[in-house]
């Protein structure tokens, strides 16, 4: 089964959007408002009372819909955008996972920029910006850009947001170039009028775009780092056209642990999956796919009207639920 | 200022007569604004800045300053400038080139002082994160062609006051003071721009308030200074004018720095920014929320703490301004009983607001003056000429004043394509927010003016506190942002903001959580969401008192540890994240995000605190509170050098850091 959350447009959603300290990569915007739209859907329907939090969790059933063999959760309806389409400045950001081999990246690429365009009811998108598992940006440390494997990731002894991106290998440049090509058809397609990476450092970005008909615009450098980037990457980019912009998103946004616990049915969880008190939940084994995270932006006035993500999973039954632990 | 129209004004008797007239052909060319411009749709956020300076002149010989008063003859220098008018700048008043496509030249205004210049950019800015870098070069190009126009012994600084406006000898020329319009005992009436509404507005307000106007500072009581303090400086044995008793019966008060002239107040600098809103009702939205912001931002731009002299035992302007401007009577003050005024009326047409405006669903009953002082029968033109009631209300308050300036021939007739009975109103009530129709026969939209904030010694920091506002409206919209506290509660913090060092001391009220409650919501277009059923009824409000808290400003700004109040700053970020911001940009944005962030937690000096250190750490000074010429004379030029220098020579670091 597919199950595809979302957090709705989160820019009225109040204190997942804030995060202290702002200069550190983190994915809680992701997760605390995936979270909290799930608490506003489970806590929507109950008719009985005063708004206080009912006793128990109610069943996903009441606030997830299944179509076919997907699960929408929560159930989704989409917010389109109100003022014409021009007036937006529409960005998307696409972060592929681990594990996941790069002929499924075709579909999933298609599949994340369509619900985005349904979501705010359009047509295309003007940047998409894509992030590939393990390839990190480091300004402090000038070989991060190499293909070698990170060797020894700075010890994560503790399990918190900034230790996330550890968790993977870089993506061989083979499998990015695949991918590549993909997105290039959404380009000549006119869907998507600009693209871009993340985290690319010079030797990188050297090796893509000689495999590119349509390059890059856009590379996406950390916040963190925005006041320390290396000369040779800003002049390299200034000469190939590439404009660096700055994010604060880690790479790895949605780790495997990370879905299962907001799924789950412990204390933080919402009962999707089964687990002890919750034999009506699912049964299997989650596996993140991909997470698109959009943002539309008013172009004249600086406002941004929309921001949300998607984030898709596939529940694997064949394997029963803890197999893996 | 603008509005320089020629004319003949009435003196004030005159005026007062007609007043009710100016109001309701005010009233009717409001509503035809109005009519002709609430369904404007779809603004660009346009902004600008203004920046206003002093213009001192330098006695090197002798180590004295005195305040220049040859702003005639400077503006008229700049509206001459053939390369500066082919660049699109000049003055607008006299003349200037057309703007062009790139770089612009900034705009010159004359001001109340006639030792006062105002700058603008030459062309509004808009949001490209772009635009914002080229603010603070722009401010600098402003004071480098003011510096450029001026005598080689002058210079525009950006102190708020003059620290010894009102002494004697403070002016270059030098005029006699007790002239017949301001009836000062300390300032000159040469001290007014000259051009007929200046001297004329001075001289009303009086009349119509029947003595000088009373400005008393508490001052600051320093190891060595006589106490009770009695202000040195009065004269009480002038009989030039009846306005003289005014000292005689008690006008300057014991422990007090006394003023008496509209130049104390209307010659202090300010930074004023104002937006172009989409419409009529982002307009008010932003009016609202950035209200409650008004008195933080005066705390901490706090750079007021000498007048005439002495060092105050406050920090900012404001009151003084307030108190300046103060044309109310003494029935209107409460002093005596009413007979032939209307009402009582508890604010100053300088002060902080007293409305809110918005069509929020968020803006409760509680939060509204109940005592709000309106005249019903202009509300009700308003109503009937189809104003909803919470506008209607806003304009009948702002109308309960009568127009200081009226000119004979603007009588005759009623012009509906024009402003002029309307803006007379409007912009003789200097609160400290200001929501601004469209002039009529011009594209420009719905405007509000956010001027609480001081002008700070730096153009880096001008440019600073102007972007931080420019983003902070920008996380308001996109977050849809909740400010809202009663609003006597913001009139509380803005006396508050006067409290010496009031950024480190002081506890503003602020409400805890400025996001809405979340919940499934239907789509924009007004179709209901997918899961009708989902639909929530809104939640039950609480009681408001559990809705704001006092913070300190460093709270307000950086944010209250756990779950409390995010911070500005935060929210500002955050914004920032969501935006396609380039390295460069998001690193000079940094830069000035990081001053706000250190003036609130106290890691940097207020201006108003590093003068008054200044002051007190300087040889001359005897610990009794007084500024004397040379002290003065070396402040202004340490204000000097910080603008030049920015600290990066280790001058002034308190104020920025070591850079």
């Amino acid at each position: 089964m597919k199950l595809i959350l979302s957090t709705s447009n989160i820019m009225s959603g109040g204190p997942s959007v804030i995060r202290r300290p702002t200069f550190e990569k983190s994915n809680t915007e992701l997760t605390s408002s995936l979270r909290e739209n799930f608490a506003v859907h489970q806590r929507a329907p109950t008719p009985s009372a005063n708004g206080t939090s009912a006793p128990s969790k109610p069943s996903f059933r009441e606030w997830t819909t299944q179509q076919d063999d997907t699960l929408y959760i929560p159930s989704h309806a989409t917010s389109p955008l109100s003022e014409p389409r021009e007036s937006y400045d529409i960005t998307v950001k696409l972060f592929y996972l681990p594990n996941i081999p790069a002929d499924r990246r075709c579909l999933q690429t298609r599949e994340a920029i369509n619900l985005v365009l349904q979501e705010l009811g359009t047509t295309s998108i003007d940047l998409l910006i894509v992030s590939f598992p393990g390839i990190t940006f480091d300004a402090d440390d000038e070989d991060s850009d190499l293909d070698d494997p990170v060797t020894p990731p700075s010890v994560p002894t503790s399990t918190d947001d900034a230790s996330l991106d550890a968790e993977s290998v870089p993506e061989d440049m083979e499998t990015i170039i695949t991918t590549w090509h993909t997105l290039e058809k959404l380009y000549e397609e006119k869907i998507v009028s600009k693209l871009g990476i993340a985290e690319f450092g010079v030797q990188r970005l050297n090796k893509l775009l000689p495999n590119t008909k349509v390059r890059p615009t856009v590379d996406q450098i950390n916040v963190r780092d925005c006041c320390v980037v290396p000369k040779p990457l800003i002049l390299y980019a200034k000469q190939e056209g590439i404009e660096l912009l700055t994010h604060n998103d880690c790479t790895n946004v949605l780790p495997r642990g990370t879905l299962r616990e907001i799924l789950g049915s412990g204390e933080k969880g919402v009962g999707v999956l089964a687990g002890e008190g919750n034999n009506k939940g699912l049964k299997g084994d989650v596996e993140p796919q991909w997470v698109v995270k959009y943002t539309a932006v008013v172009k004249d006035r600086g406002v941004v009207e929309s921001k949300g993500y998607f984030a898709v999973a596939e529940l694997n039954k064949e394997q029963v639920h803890g197999a893996r632990r | 200022m603008g509005l320089l129209a020629i004319g003949t004004p009435l003196e004030w008797p005159e005026a007062k007569k007609v007043a009710s007239h100016v109001r309701s052909w005010g009233i009717e060319q409001l509503l035809a604004i109005w009519r002709n411009a609430k369904g404007k749709e779809r603004d660009a956020l346009l902004w600008g800045d203004e920046v206003e300076y002093l213009v001192v002149c330098y006695d090197d010989e002798h180590h004295k300053v005195r305040l220049s008063l040859r702003q005639a003859d400077i503006l008229q220098a700049l509206a001459t400038d053939e390369k500066l008018l082919r660049q699109g700048g000049g003055v607008p008043d006299l003349q200037r080139g057309a703007a062009k496509e790139l770089d612009t030249a900034p705009v010159f205004h004359p001001e109340f002082g006639r030792f006062m210049l105002e700058a603008t950019p030459g062309k509004p800015w808009g949001i490209g994160f772009k635009d914002l870098l080229d603010v603070e070069p722009n401010m600098k190009w402003r004071r480098k062609i003011a510096k450029d126009h001026m005598a080689k012994t002058e210079y525009p600084i950006t102190l708020t006051t003059f620290p010894r406006l009102g002494t004697q000898d403070c002016t270059v020329p030098s005029f006699p003071v007790s002239g017949p319009k301001l009836r000062s005992q300390f300032v000159p009436d040469e001290i007014a721009n000259p051009h007929i509404r200046f001297p004329t507005l001075a001289a009303n307000i009086r009349a119509r308030r029947g003595r000088k106007v009373e400005i008393n500072v508490p001052v600051f009581r320093d190891e060595k200074t006589p106490w009770p303090f009695k202000d040195p400086s009065v004269n009480y044995n002038l009989h030039q004018w009846p306005e003289d008793d005014d000292v005689r019966n008690g006008a300057a008060k014991e422990n007090h720095i006394y003023m008496d002239a509209m130049a104390f107040g209307m010659g202090s600098c300010c930074l004023q920014i104002t937006f172009q809103a989409k419409n009529i009702e982002e307009g008010r939205k932003m009016y609202d929320q950035l209200s409650p912001l008004g008195p933080i931002l005066l705390a901490l731009t706090a750079a007021t703490p000498v007048y005439k002299g002495f060092l105050a035992d406050t920090d900012v302007r404001w009151n003084q301004i307030s108190r300046a401007v103060d044309d109310r009577t003494p029935e209107e003050l409460g002093e005596k009983p009413l007979k032939n005024d209307r009402w009582r009326l508890p604010k100053s047409r300088y002060a902080s607001n007293s409305t809110y405006i918005s069509q929020d669903s968020r803006l409760r009953k509680e939060y509204l003056d109940p005592n709000l002082v309106i005249d019903t029968d202009l509300k009700q033109r308003l109503l009937d000429g189809g104003m909803d009631d919470l506008l209607a209300t806003h304009f009948a308050h702002l109308f309960i004043r009568d127009p200081i300036v009226v000119f004979a021939e603007d009588l005759k007739e009623l012009d509906l394509q024009k402003a002029d009975h309307f803006e007379n109103l409007q912009s003789t009530n200097w609160q400290h927010m200001r929501f601004k129709p469209p002039p009529p026969g011009s594209d420009t939209g719905w405007r509000v003016e956010f001027r609480p904030m001081e002008i700070q010694i730096t153009d880096f920091e001008n440019a600073a506190f102007s972007i931080f506002i420019v983003l902070i409206t920008r996380a308001i919209l996109s977050f849809d942002l909740n400010f809202y506290i009663p609003i006597a509660r913001v009139s509380e913090n803005m006396e508050t903001a006067h409290a010496r060092d009031a950024v480190s001391t002081e506890k503003f009220w602020f409400r805890k959580n400025p996001f809405s409650s979340r919940s499934v919501r239907s789509t924009p277009n007004g179709t209901s969401s997918a899961t009708p059923s989902n639909s929530r009824p809104p939640s039950p409000f609480g009681p408001v008192e559990d809705e704001y808290t006092q913070m300190s400003i460093n709270e307000v700004v950086n944010g209250q540890t756990d779950s409390g109040f995010p911070g500005l700053i935060p929210l500002v970020e955050s914004y920032l994240n969501s935006m396609n911001v380039d390295v460069e940009t998001r690193c000079e944005l940094a830069r000035y995000l990081d001053l706000i962030r250190k003036r609130a937690d106290g890691t940097y000096w207020t201006t108003a605190k590093w003068i008054r250190e200044f002051v007190r750490g300087h040889k001359r000074y005897m610990m009794d509170s007084v500024v004397d010429d040379v002290i003065t004379y070396d402040l202004v030029q340490a204000a000097e050098r910080i603008t030049r220098e920015e600290g990066r020579d280790g001058f002034g670091w308190e104020l920025f850091g070591k850079r």
